[in-house]
């Protein structure tokens, strides 16, 4: 495959000295030319990832090479883009200067044709390199973290469906107890947690219970009322996970390993000290194993399990504050009323790519507030921002949006689309049957479109068809835009599409 | 009158540039696009204004102009008027400065206009 072509940025006000320039270096570079200090930022915010190095002029009118520097530092372009100062200026400060703001070398007038790209190549190869670098550590991270993330929500997930349990509690008690921290933090500092910590204790969150492995079946699964004996080998799976966790050889020093820890062992502990299996009192119950309490609780009243069917959200905070289900911290009551409401729309709402959206948002906010290692990466910071944009106009936007990749066969419906198709959100189908396990009218309409593809394998596709919504059948308009897949060689493949469907007024 | 020729006549060195640039029909083809640089009329308009920011920064781009096509005499002089004009201020020899500028200029310009085409 034919490698591209670096992209340089010149910047100068005379268009004598650009062509100049652009004359040498045009043989080996695509060029860009702007002809003041803005125009060079406007190229800069527009085309970040794409240049790979800017020639800057010093003396310029609306804003010189130096007010553009300042500009690149305060958006960290300085990082990813080297800079070349190209000058007659022979001030010893201004030189000194220009430095000092990141640039990467300073070639003076006149310049030597050679010197000039045997400069550029160097700095853009060893650019090219350090961001090579940089992008596989930071993949290998981002994986790391995820895989951790993952393990942890697939072991936690293990011991509830023994517990008979969907799975989903794991992931309400995640939600809850983030909720509660957040509003926590909002109100005191007396607790010594930051920002920082709110994800790393949802995660540990997960696995409060994971000492119910060690409960046999008769006694976890039981319908009916426990014995007092037991009841006894029940509150044996708190001090047991927590011996579990203590087992492992390793992440002693672990933040993770520190909440998990706490969590396990005292989230039966109450305010009052009648809690297990340690009888702490107050504050002396570690605030991540109060809250994980709270949250626990909650949960557990608004659900049905073997032995009860759910209470109401009402009713459930109702026996909370008059202490029907152990004792809790006032300060965390006060924010657990706080919470309410945003409670129930978030427990009910939940789901499974918002959960995974969280957990990348959460990492990628931690690895570029990272003092030793921050993030100089400006693709991914641009994909950060773009996949927080599209969130927002999907949660704006009350029409039906999805996404459909091909393979696998994945389709992603906006929340407001699953609503009005009573489709389920996400839709996987297993690529070897014909037939979709998902019986539904709509589906199997929009499928059949799915299948058409454009002439022109660029284009978007408009297909009329009529599709049941909120029970009444409506005449539709599908535009679609076809992802296609292009290599050198071989044909191009159709790999996903965006759709967007309107409802036709009569 | 060739390349040659006109270095020679305005006591340059075709060689220094040549080294720099590489082929002659490049030098040919900025000393053309030098005529129409509007860099030497800004400074002229910015004195006539009494605007020392925008003769700096003329003065500044005249020098680099006449420093890359090898005009090392209208650089020089350029440099001077450069310097005097830095904290954006007329001097007293600021005037006398330009003057030095003006004459190298037209003596370089009135030669290129009699380059073969």
């Amino acid at each position: 495959m034919e490698e591209k072509r670096p992209l340089i940025l010149i910047v100068d006000d005379v268009a004598l000295n650009r062509t100049l320039l652009s004359d040498v270096l045009c043989d080996k570079y695509d060029i860009l030319e702007a002809k003041n200090g803005n125009e060079a930022l406007l190229l800069l915010r527009e085309r970040t990832s794409e240049i790979s190095l800017v020639l800057l002029d010093m003396v310029m009118p609306k804003k010189d090479g130096m007010e553009v520097l300042t500009i690149m530092n305060k958006n960290g372009w300085i990082n990813e883009i080297p800079v070349i100062m190209i000058s007659v200026e022979n001030s010893h400060s201004l030189i000194e200067g220009a430095y000092s703001l990141g640039v990467t070398d300073f070639i003076g007038r006149p310049f030597d044709e050679m010197i000039l790209l045997n400069r550029v190549s160097n700095t853009i190869r060893l650019y090219a390199k350090q961001k090579h670098l940089s992008d596989l550590v930071l993949s290998q991270i981002y994986e790391k973290t995820r895989n951790n993330s993952m393990m942890v929500t697939m072991l936690s997930h293990i011991v509830e469906f023994r517990n008979g349990e969907s799975g989903m509690h794991v992931l309400h008690i995640n939600t809850i107890t983030e909720m509660l921290l957040h509003e926590l933090l909002h109100r005191s500092k007396k607790y010594k947690i930051n920002k920082d910590d709110i994800g790393i204790i949802s995660t540990a969150s997960s696995m409060h219970d994971i000492g119910k492995i060690t409960i046999p079946d008769e006694i976890l699964n039981k319908p009916g009322k426990l014995t007092p004996e037991e009841f006894n080998i029940m509150k044996g799976h708190s001090l047991n996970g927590s011996l579990m966790l203590n087992s492992v050889p390793f992440g002693k020093d672990e933040p993770l390993m520190k909440y998990a820890y706490e969590i396990c062992r005292w989230h039966h502990e109450r305010y009052d000290g009648r809690g297990y299996p340690d009888g702490l009192k107050g504050d002396d119950i570690p605030i991540a194993a109060q809250i994980v309490s709270i949250a626990d609780v909650y949960d557990a009243l608004t659900s049905e399990r073997c032995y009860k069917k759910a209470f109401t959200h009402e009713k459930a905070l109702e026996m909370i504050h008059n202490n029907e289900c152990g004792v809790f911290n006032p300060l965390l009551l006060d924010c657990l009323d706080a919470i309410a409401d945003k409670l129930v729309a978030s427990l009910q709402t939940f789901d499974w790519n918002k959960q995974a959206d969280k957990d990348f948002f959460y990492i990628a906010d931690t690895m570029i507030k990272d003092q030793k290692h921050p993030i100089y990466n400006q693709a991914f910071r641009q994909f950060i921002n773009e996949r927080k944009k599209s969130n927002f106009f999907e949660s704006m936007l009350n029409d039906i949006i999805f996404e459909y990749t091909y393979s696998p066969s994945i389709v992603k419906f906006s929340s407001s689309a699953a609503k009005k198709l009573n489709l389920p959100k996400t839709i996987i189908e297993d690529d070897k049957k014909d037939t979709s396990n998902i019986d539904n009218d709509n589906w199997q309409k929009i499928k059949e479109a799915l299948l058409q593809q454009s002439p022109s394998k660029n284009d978007t596709v408009q297909i009329n068809m009529e599709l049941t919504i909120d029970g009444n059948k409506v005449p539709c308009k599908a535009v679609f835009l076809q992802i296609w897949n292009k290599t050198q060689n071989e044909a191009p493949v159709l790999t996903s599409v965006y759709g967007h469907i309107e409802v036709l007024n009569k | 009158m060739t390349l040659f020729e006109l270095y020679s006549s305005l006591g340059e060195s075709l060689d220094e540039v040549l080294g720099r640039l590489r082929m002659e029909s490049r030098i040919a083809k900025y000393l053309g696009l030098f005529l129409n640089d509007p860099s030497y009329n800004e400074l002229k308009e910015a004195f006539a204004a009494k605007d020392a920011k925008t003769a700096f920064r003329a003065a500044h781009t005249l020098k680099g102009v006449a420093a890359n096509l090898g005009l090392s005499k209208l650089s020089a002089s350029s440099s001077e008027l450069t310097e005097d004009l830095r904290p954006c201020e007329f001097t007293a020899n600021s005037q006398a400065l330009l003057d030095k500028v003006e004459a190298d200029y037209t003596t370089a310009v009135e030669g290129i206009k009699q380059l073969e085409q």
